[in-house]
């Protein structure tokens, strides 16, 4: 009896359990998406919508993106049943809105037929969190493995790549066949071979690892570092060299990479250094004015930008000295928003030129004879400059958006190009060559020139050197102005922004050697190169610094810290140089007595 | 001259013994010492710390105070200035004879006034996340100890199937240890030391001293770190761990963000920013990054909801000079900051005295209260259990909670932990 009964038990389960897997094998992609949203733990909903890898059906996009962008909602009926619904119809005034179903995408009704009007603030909506929205990710890649773009295409590719699915090997051969892209094609291809290394068959791992020699591709380094040591493990010699063979070919490719990529930033760095030093090229450099307050013209274009941006976003309102000054805004949105930008480089240009005339006009003009006075004077006005922004503008640093076309990258062979870095290297070049026609082809630049090499002669053929003066240090303010917007691209924009560059610049206005225009453009490239030289080859250095006696072991672990070991050796370098050339890369020669 | 010298200290007397009077009469007043940075470059963090203190002591207050005395607070300022935070601590303790100093932000702040509450035997509370390796028996720590904050994070990423971390930092003492602790735990957790990025820098012997990459205050190029971040995530499944400070974490993100690296494919958990960090940060270019808190301001119950309405009407209407009132938000420190008073006014009521030693032994018997992120307990070792929460953040400057971990006890010696 005992005996009978459990085999009916047995039956029973054994009934259920294939009943069950019956149901799992027949669900359909919206009973899948109801499953994960009812699901209690993120493991489970994981689980149910790795199922939906590679189905090809039209309801899993829009409802997953409907669940990222938290439109799915939980829709418990007084009987406690959850439904999980998808808001359909427009919301109302009120907050309420139509729904349908995601078991079948028909309406949400009640039980005569009519459709429901929920509340939305009412329902509990459907959570996801990181992992989860990579798992649907993961389904809507498959999906994108169609998509007209092909960055879109190649992002899936590389995504599903990482993930060594060996089913997921036909869909990409099926691609494969009918992609006409190079770069996706590449993508398909190092995906197909990653995937490769976990087939069973030594010949299939050992093509995979020659396509991955081939293709000397980075993502490929841990897998084939793993692969080298399972072989290794394994004592398989063709396999094993055959790694080590793909290991060095992407090391080489590695160091290409890192070759190329430190030049860029190298010349990007440059580009930051000229930009700021640039106008102190003009006013210490020409005019020998020591501009302590050259920091905070960089601070006024950067707030310029800042302005230029509240007035065609939203606006904004500063207290300034006890009163509100309300900056109206355009409110424009989309490119013409973006724009914003463009416009304000002429802005922070004149902004800063206003300020460094009124400098001048108050200050400066009565101290060209007495350089140390001029120190202390313009260092007490750059205190004055920053405690005046902060009033305006508070402690707090303020935001400056990246423009949509200053926020991408170019990939070209692995090297990382930034639109903001490219942005300002090209624009350091086109303010270099404009500067350079400004002071050789201009009768403007005439004047200075004849200002700033003789005064007195300049002064007695009927120039008006005072006023010459006045609109040279403007130019050179104006400089570091548009060096300013630059800078809110790439780093904080606060009251002590200048701070951080002032620094920087007279560096490189005095390796590059005072009064040489072309002695500064050359010294920025050469004092940024070597800065990222250093970053990068520093720690490769590192472990063969042993061999010092004494502080070998200190030297080695310096040499880790890159950033800053790079920067006090440029800094040492500096000063060695300056024993050596004190006058720096172009001395400017002179007949005067004085110098 | 004698006589101008007997004149100043005959004043300092009368001064003196004024201020004793006025003691005496204020009998119905228990003075408090708030030691913040109302000044210099911590004075933007610290300010906030200083308004949720008052804001806490007039909600006390307006509940009959402690032990039937009103709290009166002392401020003075420390202004981002080490060495005169000890001297102003001196002054608390020894001048105005303060019952307890709810203050300090940074770690070399509270390791320079240490000294003094050890030698006059004053209290201390800290609310600001810190290293550990510390157990002064005149400090309470509501701050979050390494295992409440750094660990559950590597929790989190491991549970989420990470298997490569980055360790980045500023180059101070926190980030070092904290960096050095999470070393030894991740070994712990079968991570191989070839995946965990940043660089380590190692003794004679060849024991690791100093693990993860560092960058001074101030630093702005990021490039070349974000280059080797790229390099380092482009096997998948890797991660970052942040302890970069202030305004360093602008330039970082920018970079970040231009080189095509997002919180899908390799997200950026950060102990340093918090609401109130967010409001001078890109929030665009953060969206999907991480932060770990024992406090959100996004906590979805009535207590928390409640608080942060009360402290949003206490700055409509407070009087006291210097207090921002716009764009204010609620975070982590400023909670504990707040947390920390009901534990010293509850340590306080058991005792039934002001008197440090008794209301020491007070604390260190496992008082709870229930603040805006649930319940925190005090323990015998000074720190405090409390709730740790992961959160998302979200383009309005809020974090999004993705996971909590309840009632985390405070360990503050974890190097051979693991």
């Amino acid at each position: 009896m005992m005996n009978n009964l459990t085999r009916w038990v047995r039956l029973a389960l054994r009934l259920t359990l294939l009943h069950g897997s019956i149901a799992l094998a027949a669900e359909t992609p919206r009973q899948l998406i109801v499953r994960a949203t009812l699901a209690a733990d993120a493991a489970t909903q994981r689980a149910a919508l790795a199922e939906l890898m590679g189905q090809a059906d039209t309801a899993i996009a829009p409802l997953l993106e409907a669940w990222r962008t938290d439109a799915l909602f939980i829709f418990t009926t007084p009987e406690g049943i959850k439904i999980p619904v998808l808001i359909s119809g427009e919301k109302t005034a009120a907050g309420t809105a139509t729904a349908s179903r995601l078991t079948d995408g028909l309406p949400l009704t009640d039980a005569q037929g009519n459709p429901l009007v929920l509340t939305v603030a009412d329902l509990a909506p459907v959570e996801h969190n990181a992992s989860l929205r990579r798992a649907m990710k993961a389904v809507l890649d498959l999906a994108d493995l169609a998509a007209t773009e092909p960055e879109k295409r190649i992002k899936a590719i590389s995504t599903i790549g990482l993930t060594q699915d060996v089913e997921k090997l036909p869909a990409f051969r099926a691609r494969l066949k009918i992609e006409t892209d190079g770069a996706v094609n590449r993508a398909l291809r190092e995906a197909i071979a990653l995937a490769q290394l976990k087939n069973p068959l030594p010949a299939a791992q050992l093509a995979a690892l020659n396509e991955l020699q081939a293709l000397r591709s980075l993502a490929s380094t841990d897998f084939l570092k793993r692969a080298l040591k399972e072989f290794e493990e394994a004592k398989d010699p063709t396999l094993a060299a055959a790694a080590r063979a793909a290991l060095a070919a992407v090391d080489e490719h590695r160091a290409s990479v890192d070759f190329f990529g430190t030049l860029f930033r190298g010349l990007s760095l440059g580009s930051i250094l000229l930009v700021a030093a640039l106008g102190l090229a003009i006013t210490f450099g020409l005019m020998r004015v020591i501009n302590m307050a050259h920091g905070e013209m960089i601070a006024v274009g950067a707030y310029t930008t800042y302005l230029v941006q509240a007035m065609f976003g939203s606006g904004l309102t500063i207290p300034c000295f006890g009163f509100s000054l309300p900056i109206f805004g355009l409110n424009l949105t989309g490119p013409a928003y973006q724009a914003y930008f463009i416009a304000a480089l002429p802005c922070s240009f004149l902004a800063a030129a206003l300020v460094g005339i009124a400098l001048e006009r108050s200050v400066i003009r009565f101290l060209y004879r007495r350089p140390l006075e001029s120190l202390l004077a313009t260092w007490g006005v750059s205190l004055v400059m920053q405690q005046g922004l902060r009033l305006m503008f508070g402690a707090n640093n303020v935001q400056v958006a990246s423009p949509t076309y200053l926020s991408g990258n170019w990939l070209i062979n692995d090297v990382i190009l930034g639109w903001n870095r490219v942005f300002v290297i090209g624009f350091a070049i086109v303010i270099v060559f404009g500067m350079g026609l400004v002071l050789t082809k201009t009768s403007l630049g005439l004047l200075i020139r004849a200002s700033m090499q003789n005064p007195t002669m300049a002064a007695c053929m009927g120039v008006r050197t005072p006023r010459v003066n006045m609109l040279t240090f403007g130019l050179g303010s104006g400089l570091a102005g548009l060096a300013g917007a630059f800078l809110s691209q790439i780093g904080n924009v606060g009251p002590s922004l200048g701070q951080g560059y002032i620094i920087d610049s007279f560096m490189v206005v005095v390796v590059g050697g005072v009064g040489s225009i072309g002695g500064t453009i050359l010294s920025a490239f050469g004092i940024g190169g070597i800065d990222q030289v250093l970053q990068q080859y520093l720690p490769y250095v590192a472990p063969g610094l042993n061999w010092v006696p004494g502080i070998g072991g200190f030297l080695q672990n310096l040499a880790q810290d890159a950033a800053v070991f790079g920067k006090i050796l440029v800094l040492a370098g500096i000063i060695l140089f300056l024993q050596w050339k004190p006058a720096g890369l172009f001395p400017t020669r002179s007949r005067s007595l004085e110098d | 001259m004698k006589t101008k010298v007997s004149q100043i200290l005959s004043l300092g007397a009368l001064a003196l013994s004024a201020n004793f009077g006025t003691a005496q009469a204020a009998d119905a007043t228990v003075k408090v010492g708030v030691l913040h940075s109302l000044s210099g470059t911590m004075a933007i963090s610290e300010t906030s710390l200083r308004d949720i203190l008052l804001f806490t002591f007039d909600e006390i207050n307006a509940q009959g105070g402690v032990l039937g005395k009103k709290i009166e607070p002392v401020i003075v300022d420390g202004a981002s200035n080490w060495p005169l935070f000890a001297e102003k601590a001196k002054q608390l303790l020894e001048q105005d004879k303060v019952a307890v100093t709810f203050g300090c932000w940074t770690s070399v702040s509270r390791k320079s006034v240490l000294p003094v509450y050890e030698k006059n035997n004053g209290l201390l509370f800290y609310p600001v996340q810190y290293e550990g390796e510390e157990e002064s028996q005149n400090v309470a720590y509501t701050a979050e100890a390494v295992n409440q904050q750094a660990t559950p994070a590597v929790d989190y990423y491991l549970a989420e199937g990470k298997k490569k971390f980055y360790l980045l930092g500023s180059d101070y003492v926190y980030p070092q240890t904290t960096n050095l602790v999470l070393l030894e735990y991740l070994l712990s957790k079968g991570v191989k030391l070839e995946n965990i990025g940043g660089g380590f820098r190692k003794d004679d012997s060849g024991k690791i001293i100093s693990a993860g990459k560092y960058t001074p205050f101030g630093h702005t190029d990021y490039q070349q770190i974000v280059a080797e971040i790229k390099q380092f995530a482009a096997s998948g499944n890797a991660c970052v761990i942040s302890t970069l400070n202030g305004d360093t974490n602008v330039p970082f993100f920018k970079e970040y963000a231009a080189s095509g690296l997002t919180a899908e494919t390799c997200p950026v958990v950060s102990f340093s920013i918090s609401e109130d960090e967010f409001r001078g940060l890109p929030a665009k270019q953060l969206v999907g990054q991480l932060g770990c808190w024992t406090y959100f301001q996004s906590i979805n119950t009535p207590a928390n909801k409640k608080f942060v309405a009360g402290f949003q009407a206490w700055l409509k209407k407070t009087s006291v000079p210097g207090v921002v009132k716009e764009g204010r938000v609620t975070c982590s420190p400023m909670v504990l900051s707040y947390v920390g008073v009901y534990l010293w006014k509850a340590a306080v009521e058991k005792a039934g005295s002001f008197e440090i030693d008794k209301v020491r032994a007070a604390y260190k018997s496992g008082l709870s209260f229930d603040g805006p992120a649930g319940k925190v307990t005090t323990q015998k070792n000074m720190h405090v259990t409390k709730n740790v929460f992961i959160g998302e953040t979200k383009a309005d400057g809020q974090f999004k909670i993705v996971k909590s971990f309840e009632n985390v006890y405070g360990e503050p010696w974890l190097k051979g932990k693991f």
